[in-house]
C-alpha cells in the first residue's frame, strides 16, 4: 500500500499555501532558471490577460518513471493570486465536511495549476478557460465590490461564486464552472482521503477474492426483483 | 547467456517470441533475441498500488501516455518517436499500437485467454467466406491446453458445451473468481434474453500453477494493466524470458530494430541486420534459423525490407502475399447507469483486474436472419474501482451540486455504471493490407509501413447489432445510456488497429501460391525462416489472439527444434 501523497490533511487556510514539496518546487525552479540563462524566455509565469499564452513546455515523454511516479516535469504557470482564487473556488465546490478535509487542504488548487500547466491538447484547451474564467470572477469582485476577488469577505464571494452555477454550458462562465468542478472532483476523489468519503475500500493485497458480501447481494436480488429480473 | 554461434534467432519479446524462446531454449538450443525496445523490468518498475494522486494530472491519459500515466507500456504508443507510419490516402483510419519494451505488449495486455473454436479455423467451409487455415481446432487444442498450463489462465467449470466456444479439459483452468455484484446484476438480464454468461478465462494466477518459475498468486489488488511485479498475470517477462534465461542459452539484445533478413548465396537465412535504436549503430547477427516475432506490422515489414535479386518484392512475397489480410476486432463501446446499482454498500470489487465473467457470442444458428455472418463476444466492466481523473463523468449532465450535496451524489452514483465492450471477427478483406510506403523512412533511412484500411458490411453490421443488444440490456436492467449512442455502424465502429488485435499479414496456408508460411509458420521460400507472431493468423475471430498466438507459437517452435535436432534446417 503506498503511502498517502505527503498532502497534510488540514483546513484551508489563507494565504493558500502550495502542497508541493520543496524537491519539485526547485526543480521547476531550476527549469525556469535555466530557461531564463539561455534567453529562450519560454517560460510565462502568471499571464496577465489571463488569455492563456502557450507555454513551450515539454511533457513527461513516452517513457516517464512509473515506480515511484515522477512529478510532472513542466513549470507552473499561476500566479499566487491564481492559486488563491482557485483554492476558495476548488473549497466551494468541496468544502470541509465532517472528517473529511476541504478541497484546498488536499492540494487541489495546485493540481489546478499541474493541469492549466500542462502541455497536452486537453490541458491547453482547458487552459483559457481556467485562466480567463478566475479572471472573470476578479472582474466581478472589483465591479461589484470595488476589491479583488481573494480580498472579498467571505460572504461577498459566495455572492460572486454563486453567479457561476446559472450561466448555461455554452457561456465561458458556465464552462468554466463544470470544469473547474470536475477537476477538484478528479484532484480530490484519487487521494486516500477522497477514496474514505466516497467508500472504495481496495487497493489492498487479499490472499483471496471472497466475493461480494452478502449485504451487497442482498441489495442486488432486491433490485433485480423490482425489475422482474 | 549463450554464446555464438547461435542456433537460432529471434526476433521480437513478446507473446510469439517469449513463448518461442521459453521452447527453443529449453529444447536445448543456443538463441539471440533482439528486441526493439528497451529493457524492462517488471519487478522493479511496475507501479502496483501507487494512487493516481501520485502521478502527473492524476494519471489521466495523455498523447504520451494514452492508456493513463501508469499504463505498462512504456517508450511506445500510438505514436513512437523517430519511428513514423503513414495511412493511404483514401483509406479509413488505421492506428497502429506499438510497445517498445522487453516483453512487447504482452506487458500491458488485458489477459483476457480465449481459444478459437473450430468454426474459426474453416470460416470458408463454413459459410464461403474468409480463408481456412491449414490446420484444426484439433490441431492445436494440445498446445492450448499446454499454454494455459503454463502461463495459468482462469475460468474453470463445468462442460458447457456451447458452440465454437471449446471447453478446456479438466486440468486445465484455474478457478475463476467469483462474480461482483454488478456482474451478478447484468446476468439476470442476458438470461432472461437467452444469451449465456459463463466465467471469463483470464490469464491470472488465482491458485498456484505447476510450474510457477518464481511468480506468486495474484493478491486481488491492483489493475493488470499496470503490469504485476508479482508475476501474478501472463506477461512474457515474467512468465517465459526468465525460465529461457535460467538455461543459459538465451540472450537478450534489446534496442535492436531489426529491418532486414539476410540471405545466404544458398538462399537460405543467415542472420539478420538490426539499428541500435540509441546508438544509431547497424549490426549484423548470424545463426542457423531465423524466427520472427515483431508483431504483424513489423514482420511484415521486415520481410518487405529484405529485398534481393532472387526478392525483388521483399522476401517470400514472390506471390504478393505479404502484408495482406491484415485484420483487427470489431469493436465498439456503450456504457450505461443504473439506478438499481446505486448506494450499493461499500464493498472491495478489485478483484483480479480481467473480468470475472463474460457473455460469449450466442447466436451461431441465427446469422442468416441477423443479417451478418460472424459474431462478437462482450466484455463487461463495471465495480468500484479506484476513482480515477474521470470519476465527474459518473454525475448526471445537468448536476451541478456542489459541497455535501455533490459528496452525497458522487456516493450514490459511484459504482453504478457498467460498460459493455463487444469484440467481433473480422473477415479478411482486399482493402486492408500494408506495404512499404514508396517516400516515407524512419530515423535510420528505413522505409516504413502504409496501411490500407476499408472495414466490410460484415463488421459494420455487426457494429450496429452490438449498439442494439447493448441498449436493450440496458434497458431491461432500468439504466440509460451515458453520453451519446451511435446507432450507425459504420460511424460507431473502432477504427482499424485500434483495438490492438493486428493479426494476417503473413499467413498460413496449405500451399505456397496463397500464404507465406506452412501449419508451422516456416516461410514456403525460405526453409529456416519462421513467423510465430499474429501475422500467421487467417481469421481474425472475436476471441482476443494472445493465447493462440501463445500456443501456435509453441506449436511451431517444437516444429523447428524438431528440424533442428535432425540436422534438417
Amino acid at each position: 500500500m503506498s503511502a498517502d501523497p505527503k498532502l497534510p490533511e488540514t483546513p484551508a487556510s489563507e494565504p493558500y499555501q502550495p502542497k508541493i514539496d520543496r524537491r519539485t518546487a526547485l526543480t521547476w525552479v531550476g527549469v525556469v532558471g535555466a530557461a531564463l540563462a539561455v534567453g529562450t524566455g519560454v517560460v510565462v509565469y502568471g499571464p496577465k490577460t489571463g488569455g492563456g499564452k502557450a507555454v513551450a513546455a515539454k511533457g513527461y515523454g513516452t517513457d516517464p518513471k512509473l515506480n515511484p511516479p515522477e512529478k510532472a516535469p513542466w513549470p507552473r504557470i499561476m500566479t499566487q493570486g491564481q492559486l488563491q482564487a482557485s483554492a476558495h473556488l476548488a473549497d466551494f465546490v468541496l468544502p470541509a465536511s465532517g472528517p473529511a478535509p476541504s478541497a484546498s487542504a488536499l492540494g487541489v488548487p495546485d493540481f489546478i495549476d499541474e493541469w492549466v500547466s500542462a502541455p497536452y491538447p486537453d490541458q491547453v484547451k482547458d487552459r483559457p478557460v481556467i485562466l480567463d474564467g478566475l479572471k472573470w470572477l476578479e472582474d466581478e469582485a472589483r465591479g461589484r465590490y470595488r476589491t479583488g476577488f481573494n480580498d472579498l469577505t467571505s460572504e461577498q464571494r459566495r455572492i460572486v461564486l454563486g453567479l457561476l452555477a446559472p450561466f448555461p454550458a455554452t457561456s465561458p462562465q458556465g464552462h468554466f464552472f463544470r470544469r473547474i468542478r470536475s477537476l477538484t472532483i478528479s484532484a480530490y476523489y484519487t487521494t486516500p482521503a477522497g477514496f474514505r468519503d466516497i467508500g472504495y475500500i481496495g487497493n489492498v493485497a487479499r490472499a483471496a477474492d471472497p466475493g461480494p458480501s452478502d449485504a451487497v447481494k442482498a441489495h442486488v436480488e432486491g433490485e433485480l426483483k423490482k425489475l422482474g429480473l | 547467456m549463450a554464446a555464438e554461434p547461435y542456433d537460432v534467432i529471434i526476433v521480437g519479446s513478446g507473446a510469439g517470441g517469449g513463448m518461442s524462446a521459453y521452447h527453443l531454449t529449453r529444447s536445448g538450443l543456443k538463441v539471440l533475441m533482439l528486441e526493439a525496445g528497451r529493457h524492462y523490468d517488471p519487478v522493479t518498475e511496475t507501479p502496483m498500488f501507487n494512487t493516481n494522486a501520485e502521478a502527473p494530472l492524476r494519471g489521466a491519459s495523455t498523447p504520451d501516455k494514452p492508456f493513463g500515466f501508469y499504463d505498462a507500456t512504456v517508450d511506445g504508443g500510438w505514436k513512437v518517436p523517430n519511428e513514423p507510419y503513414t495511412v493511404a490516402p483514401g483509406s479509413e483510419e488505421f492506428t497502429w499500437w506499438r510497445p517498445r519494451m522487453l516483453g512487447g505488449r504482452t506487458n500491458h495486455w488485458g489477459r483476457i485467454s480465449l481459444r478459437f473454436g473450430p468454426l474459426d479455423f474453416k470460416p470458408r467451409a463454413r459459410d464461403g467466406l474468409g480463408y481456412d487455415w491449414p490446420i484444426t481446432y484439433d490441431d492445436l487444442a494440445p498446445w492450448y491446453d499446454k499454454t494455459e498450463k503454463l502461463i495459468g489462465v482462469t475460468g474453470r467449470a463445468a462442460p458447457r458445451h456451447l458452440t465454437n466456444t471449446p471447453d478446456s479439459p479438466d486440468g486445465c483452468l484455474l478457478p475463476a473468481p467469483p462474480p461482483r455484484g454488478f456482474e451478478i446484476f447484468y446476468e439476470r438480464a442476458f438470461r432472461a434474453m437467452g444469451i449465456p454468461v459463463v466465467p471469463m478465462h483470464g490469464a491470472v494466477l488465482t491458485q498456484a500453477v505447476e510450474e510457477m518459475n518464481g511468480r506468486n498468486t495474484c493478491v486481488f489488488a491492483t489493475p493488470c494493466g499496470r503490469g504485476c511485479a508479482l508475476g501474478a498475470n501472463f506477461q512474457s517477462t515474467t512468465v517465459l524470458l526468465p525460465p529461457a534465461m535460467a538455461t543459459g542459452k538465451l540472450t537478450i539484445t534489446t534496442n535492436a530494430l531489426v529491418y532486414q533478413v539476410d540471405l545466404d548465396k544458398a538462399g537460405k537465412a543467415k542472420g539478420v541486420s538490426y539499428v541500435d535504436r540509441v546508438t544509431g549503430e547497424h549490426h549484423a547477427a548470424t545463426a542457423r534459423s531465423v524466427v520472427l516475432a515483431a508483431g504483424s506490422g513489423e514482420t511484415a515489414r521486415i520481410l518487405l525490407n529484405s529485398k534481393s535479386a532472387a526478392f525483388p518484392n521483399g522476401l517470400c512475397n514472390t506471390h504478393g502475399m505479404v502484408g495482406r489480410y491484415l485484420m483487427d476486432s470489431v469493436g465498439l463501446n456503450v456504457t450505461g447507469q443504473f439506478p438499481a446499482l446505486e448506494g450499493l454498500p461499500p464493498t472491495n470489487d478489485d478483484g483480479m483486474s480481467v473480468e470475472h465473467t463474460y457473455v460469449p457470442w450466442w447466436a451461431y444458428d441465427k446469422h442468416k436472419e441477423l443479417g451478418f455472418p460472424r459474431g462478437y463476444h462482450i466484455e463487461i466492466g463495471g465495480g468500484r474501482g479506484m476513482p480515477s481523473a474521470g470519476l465527474a463523468r459518473l454525475l448526471r449532465d445537468d448536476d451541478l451540486s456542489v459541497g455535501d450535496q455533490l459528496r452525497a451524489n458522487l456516493r450514490q452514483r459511484y459504482g453504478s455504471a457498467i460498460s459493455f465492450n463487444g469484440r467481433g471477427e473480422m473477415i479478411p478483406n482486399d482493402d486492408c493490407y500494408c506495404e512499404l510506403d514508396p517516400v516515407v523512412k524512419d530515423k535510420w533511412g528505413i522505409p516504413v509501413l502504409r496501411f490500407h484500411w476499408r472495414w466490410g458490411d460484415s463488421e459494420t453490421k455487426q457494429a450496429a447489432h452490438m449498439a442494439t443488444t447493448f441498449l436493450e440490456v440496458i434497458d431491461k436492467l432500468g439504466g440509460k445510456p451515458l453520453g451519446h449512442v451511435e446507432r450507425d455502424g459504420r460511424k460507431a465502429i473502432s477504427k482499424g488497429g485500434e483495438m490492438i488485435h493486428e493479426v494476417g499479414t503473413v499467413r498460413m496456408g496449405a500451399a505456397e501460391t496463397d500464404s507465406v508460411v506452412n501449419q508451422y509458420g516456416q516461410s514456403w521460400a525460405v526453409p529456416n525462416l519462421f513467423v510465430t507472431d499474429g501475422a500467421v493468423l487467417v481469421s481474425s475471430p472475436d476471441k482476443n489472439p494472445t493465447l493462440s498466438i501463445l500456443a501456435l507459437a509453441w506449436r511451431s517452435s517444437d516444429h523447428l527444434a524438431t528440424l533442428a535436432k535432425q540436422g534438417a534446417l
